[in-house]
């Protein structure tokens, strides 16, 4: 029988949930019964999807399957029944917004755009935020208002809220935790509650904190400044464990600074890098030179620097790029700057605070601002006195809202237990939103009226895509209920903040940021004491365990997101699974293969879980990786993964043992994790030699060719992409997933070999595993002019059109796979079973201009076919010709550093300028294939000195 | 030692060799060891039958085919049963243009191999397909669509060539039936038994006009089979020839699967021939001697083979392309190392035995080496197709390849399905060419 | 011995191989006719709707443009259907309570779509665009046949790739000048400029029509 997908085994086993069935239930009787009797999931599919149907949005399709057409009743105001429009909104992530568009056709949602005009954007995405397109259709979200895992109606909450009210008092007893807020409109009702509750205390915690650069900040200016970079004044950068262009808030906006210095080609003042870290980083990837520190050294080091910096000291017991290191940064006075990442300790920050003061970049290469978060607390202190009071039974009432302490923090939900009235407002099913008295459906942000700020302060204001999927409510009603009785719109809410007149406000919603919100420069003076702190030394013991969080999954809380379960993990191409990371060193010591198990013990918490060999890692170092093994999450990710958050809370030394067996892990990379020759596919150099001869990295070679077969249609596509620029952060590939309706497969089918992305980010490690070169290469249909592929297919499924696109005919496709056998690039991918049919996503939520692929159809990378054809269609109407840079593919618009640049070669434009580089290359370029896409090869800007 | 058998046994004449071989054919009950032989291949047959629904209900993920390895079992068994069957059109045409004697006695079994061989092969291409339902795309008829196939693919000219091979073996097979169930006719005691082969007899009374078209068409089409064999398996080597995929593109591939095709060929007809013999006494009319001449044949053809292999390993070195050297070194130490060993010993060391008369002469070594050559084979064929995909030009999308129970299940059912066949031969028509052996033999008893 | 078959036996022979070749040629016939078929393209079928609408009294007989019900054909890829509120700009003064718009009345009221059923459906994989075809002189008839005589409407083409095909390798016959295209009693006559003209003006025949990525994406 076909292998049941990850997916599928979800659903059986939620299956018999009672709680689940009981949520089910009060939703969708029908659903219910079906799940009663697990045998036959499909038919539970089709209930979800009709559950969706219900949910009243298929009615906008005009091509409604069963032979039917629903035009509306009342001609539709202010939105095209056809077509598609963009509407702004943000999308947030630890209380900070990215700037998007999101593109909806034929009057519904069906895609995420980065937002030109945004600063944290400029147009780019992230992976996390191209998939929320995805967890806003999503099936499992919470529906309905529960308590005590009865279904309840809209008035009990009301008259339950209507008690509180009256026994909260003084609020003495009364807790609201969220995670960290940006949102001026919440903490206006905030502000509001406390004058009601003047002695109600709001909570914050984030798992995924950012407190040790808040408390770093208050050590060295004694006020919790916020750090602006200026990347693309930064003529020397040096992030030490930093998270700079992963997951910073603004990391978008830092990648496109960052990679406007880094192409030879273009800029005569290429940038230098250096990142000292203990577990390789997309930001340190895209160093120029990438040290291996583990962080018991650098508590050591850091402090060394600063001493060499701020006092000219030539610390003993440095490794030997220390010195050179050191030498340049003083040099580069005034176009330096320094980053630490939020895992470092507070005194670390403050002494990057000291050197960069030193190194004259203030004002230059940053600035300060004041804190964009709203009344920023320490995170961790504010829940040891959350859990304390709760534990001594002061706490009566307890709102929670965005924040799944019970999974994310060990004991908070035997705490919970002592609090006589809790609730839950949660977009998602949560861990702790099944131990709440109450669990209210929270409105997903594409629902619902919202603000929030990004990294420099800006403001945006969040609207809402579509109607509400499920009635849910909107936080701000929540907490306007808890005021007074009255109920409000949230849309309300927000204007009231922001006073703005219409035309502003139709202008903020129209643009999608509030004009002059951005933060004030703060002025705060180096206090003098800064630079004397030294950061506490890390407990000894054999293995420094790191916890970070998974770049896909965060903190846990995109758990159920399908696309962002499959997207292959940058560094390690994992999929639905998150191993321990451990160092070559470690897995040489105790023997261990990737897939063993581990049993991780930190004082008495342990956990077993499969071992990953990361290299590039400190040698010391095992990296634990936050947001799986969630219990309550949905079919999607229940059960996907390891749940290590019970090894946050346990103190003490940590000890590794190799398990018994070793488990399958779905890596979508098969090959000797080592190699001596990646420089064949992503061809590499350093500064000097191209300063030499530009040209050394070869042109794209043109085979001799006895039939040359030269598209000579009216426009002449092309793509180039530039490996300077390309970070490897996937927020191409799930763009394309989203654009072209590629559907995912589940754990099992990765494990087969038989996943769908079209795109895919090749990834080499080269030379020494303690320390190697890593390198990213995005890979799609090359869309060859001499297309290995076109030749072979008998019936003439996949061919050249006269713009030069290898274009894949679904509807003529066989399926004898022999165009898979023949790309030598292997960009094509099969439908080995009914994917699309199987997936959990409903039909409304596809996009309707990209064909679904059905069984035993071959597919692949169409440039975006579907904006392709738009383009013409309106070029044709207007007897033009199609503009160089009028059509973006999705992968395109959504990469944050601007690495992909597609368009009409014909009409000249970037892309033109682009081919002409001299780095330009074409990859496998002896095939003769004469690809479309060509490559940008990677320079190193190494140091003379540091040189390795 | 023992001396050579002459093709037939001193003292065989045609009255005995046609009341006994026609008296086979014509028994009103089945031989014991019939039954034994029928029951296990009816269930591999059901078996396939099975497999082949749930394939189409399921679709071609049930197998271990993944996104390197696009091609898998279905292609492997497909071109290892097209090899055999051609083997039996080798002995059946060309022997037969040489005016080999010897081949007359064995020519019936060899074609019905080809026949039943050709089947099981014929499924394959389309069982492999992701849509088999739209397997007619491939032929080039005026549709609604306005659209044709797409001749420069190899695997157009595969459809064509085995749809052509396959009409022309049954013909051919067939036309050499006509004499032999015209005399079942005659013989049969029954009357539904005389109707029946009267009717499969098409009327032929053996009148010397009727003999002379009858030798003229059987010459003809025994003309045109000799080429077309090796039209055939030149063409299915171009499949691989044809792409530029890592370890397929090299121009060795027609020659190199015709070789395969003697080799599997002759070692499939020794097994056929070697029990038959014994089961239904024929010793007198397949005589050792033809064990001896089709040994020396597999011996031959072995060599042919060995040095298919050489040249591969040579032109991969002196060609000396990255990718190629890789998958190559892959293949002899590899994963799939083992599977690449296995086709050299079995291809090319154990049959060398062969230069032994002796050997030639034992039966039941000949066999072994036989079963030896047809395990071999398939081997040859999974390094071909498997091992060569696993390692793409970029090591980002090497791959590895797993057989599931239903790739098993198909290749054992489509085994079950050529044994089955053979029996239904067997028991149905003469199992020796009479009207061929009238050539050969003393007109009348001494 | 008795001979086995009497002399009728030739004939039941020769019947078995002249019957053998008349199935083989029969089918191959079938197999070309059958996908041709109007039956099997459901051409000239009415097909049961909740109001029996008719093209032939409101656009012959009252001279309705096409673009008043159908707002979209010139601007987008749906030509799109006319929501029931455009139904009642006219029959909220005309026909107020006729039995026959009693659905249309009752959607109105009652906020309820009318479920239309498809004359013309084509297969979700081919993305037929209304805007370009009309902006390049198509006209409506050319697909929808003689719309304007249909009292009850009906398919009135086979929409086989074929029929696609014929027009995109040679669009000349179909092209209409601008003003002519939703005149459903328009016919070419001295003063109508020649198709290799319309073809010039509509700057027809710049690209391949007969690219897979016209139609399939």
């Amino acid at each position: 029988m076909p292998p049941v997908n990850r997916q599928w085994r979800g659903l059986d086993r939620l299956a018999r949930d009672p709680a689940f069935v009981a949520r089910a239930s009060a939703e969708f009787p029908q659903l219910a019964a079906a799940l009663a009797e697990p045998r036959d999931r499909r038919s539970v599919l089709k209930l979800m999807a009709a559950g969706l149907a219900l949910a009243g949005l298929s009615g906008c399709d005009d091509g409604a399957p069963g032979g039917v057409l629903i035009p509306p009743v009342l001609p539709a105001d202010n939105t095209v029944a056809a077509g598609s429009r963009m509407f702004a909104t943000a999308s947030v992530l630890g209380g900070y917004a990215d700037g998007i568009l999101v593109r909806h056709v034929n009057g519904r949602p069906i895609k995420v755009e980065g937002n030109p005009l945004h600063p944290a954007s400029l147009g780019g995405t992230s992976a996390i935020g191209q998939a929320e397109i995805l967890g806003f259709y999503d099936p499992d979200r919470s529906r309905g208002l529960i308590r005590d895992g009865e279904p309840q109606s809209w008035s009990s909450l009301l008259t339950t809220l209507a008690a509180q009210r009256d026994a909260l008092g003084q609020g003495a007893g009364f807790r609201i935790l969220t995670g960290a807020v940006t949102s001026p409109t919440f903490s206006r009702q905030i502000a509001a509650l406390k004058q009601r509750y003047p002695e109600m205390r709001w909570h914050r915690w984030d798992p995924v904190c950012r407190d040790a650069m808040r408390a770093g900040a208050v050590l060295a200016y004694g006020q919790p400044v916020e750090v602006l970079p200026q990347l693309d004044a930064v003529d020397l950068l040096v992030t030490i464990d930093s998270d700079l262009l992963d997951s910073a808030p603004g990391h978008l906006r830092f990648a496109r600074d960052f990679a406007a210095r880094r192409n030879p080609a273009r800029t005569d003042r290429m940038s230098r890098s250096y990142a000292i870290e203990p577990t390789p980083s997309l930001t340190g990837v895209a160093a120029d030179h990438r040290f291996v520190v583990s962080p018991r050294d650098l508590v050591r080091i850091v402090p060394a620097l600063a001493a060499s910096i701020l006092r000219g000291e030539t610390p003993a017991g440095m490794p030997s790029w220390f010195a050179p290191l050191a030498a340049e940064m003083q040099a580069a006075h005034g176009r330096a700057f320094i980053h630490a990442g939020p895992q470092q300790p507070a005194e670390i920050h403050a002494l990057v605070h000291a050197m960069n003061e030193a190194l004259g970049g203030r004002g230059a290469t940053y600035t300060l601002i004041g804190p964009v978060e709203a009344d920023p607390v320490d995170q961790a202190a504010s829940m040891r006195d959350l859990m304390a009071d709760m534990q001594a039974g002061h706490v009566t009432s307890l709102l929670i809202m965005d924040s799944n302490p019970v999974f994310t923090l060990p004991g908070f939900g035997e705490a919970l237990k002592r609090v006589p009235f809790s609730m839950t407002l949660a977009a998602e099913t949560t861990e702790t939103g099944g131990q709440t008295h109450w669990t209210l459906p929270a409105r997903h942000p594409f629902e619902d009226w919202s603000d929030a700020r990004a990294y420099d302060g800006t403001v945006t204001i969040l609207q809402p895509q579509a109607k509400p999927l499920y009635d849910g409510l909107s936080p701000h009603a929540l907490l306007a209920l808890f005021q007074a009785a009255d109920q409000v719109d949230s849309r309300d809410v927000v204007r009231q903040t922001h006073g703005l007149t219409d035309g502003q406000w139709h202008d903020a919603l129209a643009t999608g940021v509030v004009p002059n919100t951005r933060a004030a420069v703060s002025d705060a003076r180096l206090k003098s004491g800064a630079a004397q702190a030294l950061p506490p030394r890390p407990a000894g013991g054999e293995v420094t365990l790191l916890f970070r969080p998974d770049p896909h999954l965060w903190d846990g809380r995109f758990a159920n997101n399908a696309w962002l379960q499959e997207l292959p993990r940058p560094l390690t191409k994992l999929t639905w699974d998150n191993p321990l990371l451990v160092s070559p060193a470690i897995a040489k010591r105790l023997g261990l293969a990737n897939g063993d198990r581990v049993s991780v013990a930190v004082g008495d918490a342990s956990v077993v879980l499969p071992a990953w060999v990361m290299p590039g890692q400190a040698a010391d170092c095992a990296v634990a990786l936050l947001g799986f093994g969630r219990t309550d999450v949905g079919m999607v990710g229940q059960g996907a993964g390891y749940d290590v958050y019970p090894l946050t809370g346990g103190g003490g030394p940590v000890t590794l043992r190799k398990g018994t067996g070793r488990e399958v892990l779905a890596c979508t990379e098969h090959h000797d994790p080592i190699f001596t020759d990646a420089g064949d596919y992503v061809r590499q150099g350093t500064l000097a030699a191209f300063k030499a001869n530009p040209g050394f990295l070869g042109g794209p070679a043109e085979q001799p060719s006895l039939y040359n077969r030269k598209p000579t249609g009216p426009a002449a596509w092309g793509m180039s992409i530039d490996l300077n620029a390309c970070i490897g952060c996937n927020a191409c590939v799930v763009a394309c997933t989203a654009e072209n309706n590629i559907p995912t497969v589940g754990k099992q089918q990765v494990i087969h070999e038989r996943e769908m992305h079209w795109l895919r980010i090749d990834r080499y490690h080269e030379g020494d595993p303690a320390d190697p070169n890593i390198l990213f290469q995005p890979v799609m249909c090359q869309h060859c002019e001499q297309a290995p592929c076109e030749i072979v297919c008998p019936v003439g499924a996949t061919v050249h059109d006269q713009e030069g696109l290898n274009v894949m005919v679904y509807n003529r496709c066989v399926g004898t796979r022999f165009c898979s056998n023949n790309c030598p690039y292997k960009v094509r991918r099969f439908n080995y079973f009914d994917f699309a049919g199987e997936e959990r996503r409903p039909a409304v939520a596809r996009n309707p201009d990209v064909t679904v692929r059905a069984r035993g159809v071959m597919e692949k990378c169409t440039f975006c076919l579907q904006r392709i054809a738009e383009a013409r269609i309106d070029a044709d109407m207007a007897n033009r010709p199609i503009g160089a840079d009028e059509v973006k593919t999705a992968c395109q618009s959504a990469c944050p550093a601007q690495a992909i640049t597609f368009g009409n070669m014909a009409q000249g434009g970037d892309i033109a300028e682009r081919k002409k580089s001299p780095l330009t290359y074409t990859l496998l370029d002896d095939q003769g294939t004469r690809p479309r896409v060509t490559y940008e090869a990677r320079i190193f800007n190494v140091g003379s000195d540091t040189g390795t | 030692m023992n001396a050579i058998e002459p093709v037939t046994l001193p003292g065989s004449n045609n009255p005995d060799m046609t009341d006994h071989v026609s008296a086979i054919a014509l028994r009103s009950k089945a031989f014991l060891w019939w039954w034994i032989a029928v029951a296990p291949a009816a269930l591999l047959t059901s078996i396939l039958i099975g497999s082949i629904l749930y394939l189409f209900y399921a679709g071609v993920g049930i197998w271990g085919i993944d996104w390197p390895v696009a091609w898998g079992f279905a292609i492997i068994s497909y071109v290892w049963w097209i090899a055999i069957a051609s083997g039996g059109t080798f002995i059946s045409a060309l022997f037969f243009l040489t005016r080999s004697e010897w081949r007359n006695s064995i020519n019936r079994i060899a074609e019905s191999m080809t026949l039943f061989g050709a089947a099981c092969a014929g499924i394959y291409p389309i069982l492999h397909l992701g849509r088999p339902w739209f397997f007619y795309w491939l032929f080039p008829y005026p549709n609604s669509m306005g659209l044709w196939p797409q001749f420069r693919s190899p695997l157009l000219w595969d459809f064509f060539a085995i749809l052509t091979y396959v009409t022309a073996s049954v013909l051919f097979w067939y036309l050499g039936l006509l004499p032999d169930l015209a005399t079942l006719r005659d013989r049969a005691p029954t009357r539904t038994k005389q109707v029946v082969y009267g009717a499969m007899a098409l009327g032929f009374r053996g009148t010397s006009g009727q003999w002379r078209h009858y030798h003229a068409l059987y010459g003809v089409l025994a003309a045109i089979m000799a080429p077309l064999v090796c039209s055939v398996h030149s063409i299915v080597g171009l499949d691989f020839a044809g792409a530029a995929t890592v370890g397929w593109h090299s121009t060795m591939f027609p020659p190199f699967f015709i070789f395969g095709a003697f080799l599997s060929g002759f070692a499939t007809v020794l097994l056929l021939i070697m029990p038959l013999r014994r089961l239904l006494r024929l010793q007198r009319y397949i005589t050792t001697r033809h064990v001896e001449v089709l040994g020396r044949l597999l011996l031959t053809s072995s060599l042919f083979v060995g040095y298919a292999y050489i040249m591969d390993a040579f032109t991969t070195y002196y060609g000396g392309e990255k990718a190629e050297i890789t998958m190559f070194q892959e293949k002899l130490f590899g994963y799939y190392a083992g599977i690449y060993w296995a086709t050299i010993l079995f291809n090319v060391l154990l049959p060398q035995l062969l230069w032994f008369r002796t050997i030639r002469l034992n039966q039941l070594v000949v066999g072994l080496i036989s079963v030896g050559v047809i395990v071999g084979m398939w081997c040859e064929r999974y390094t071909i197709v498997v091992v060569s995909l696993h390692r793409p030009r970029l090591p980002s999308s090497y791959g590895i390849f797993h057989a599931t129970i239903w790739d098993w299940l198909t290749l054992t059912g489509t085994a079950g399905f050529f044994v089955f066949g053979i029996l239904m031969i067997v028991r149905l028509v003469p199992v020796i060419s009479m009207f061929e052996m009238r050539e050969i033999l003393a007109p009348r008893r001494p | 011995m008795a001979a086995i078959f009497r002399p009728t036996a030739n004939i039941a022979a020769q019947v078995v191989v002249v019957g053998l070749g008349m199935l083989i040629v029969g089918g191959a016939v079938w197999w070309w006719a059958w996908p041709r078929m109007d039956y099997v393209r459901h051409m000239g079928w009415t097909v049961e709707q909740p109001v029996p609408f008719s093209h032939q009294h409101h656009v012959a007989g009252l001279g309705i443009d096409c673009r008043f019900c159908h707002v979209t054909v010139e601007t987008a890829a749906n030509a799109g259907l006319p929501p029931t509120y455009t139904c009642m700009t006219c029959h909220s003064q005309i026909w107020t309570n006729a039995a026959l718009l009693a659905p249309v009345r009752e959607s109105l009221a009652n906020n309820t779509p009318i479920v239309w059923h498809r004359v013309t459906d084509l297969p979700d994989y081919v993305y037929f665009n209304h805007k370009i075809h009309i902006a390049k002189g198509v006209g409506c008839q050319s697909c929808h046949g003689t719309i304007q005589d249909m009292a009850l409407t009906r398919k009135a083409r086979t929409l086989t790739m074929g029929f696609c095909l014929d027009c995109h390798r040679d669009p000349a016959p179909n092209l209409r000048p601008a003003d002519a295209i939703f005149n459903t009693d328009w016919h070419r006559t001295a003063e109508t400029p020649s198709p290799a003209a319309l073809m010039q003006h509509y700057h027809v025949g710049g690209r391949n029509l007969t690219d897979c990525s016209i139609c399939h994406r």
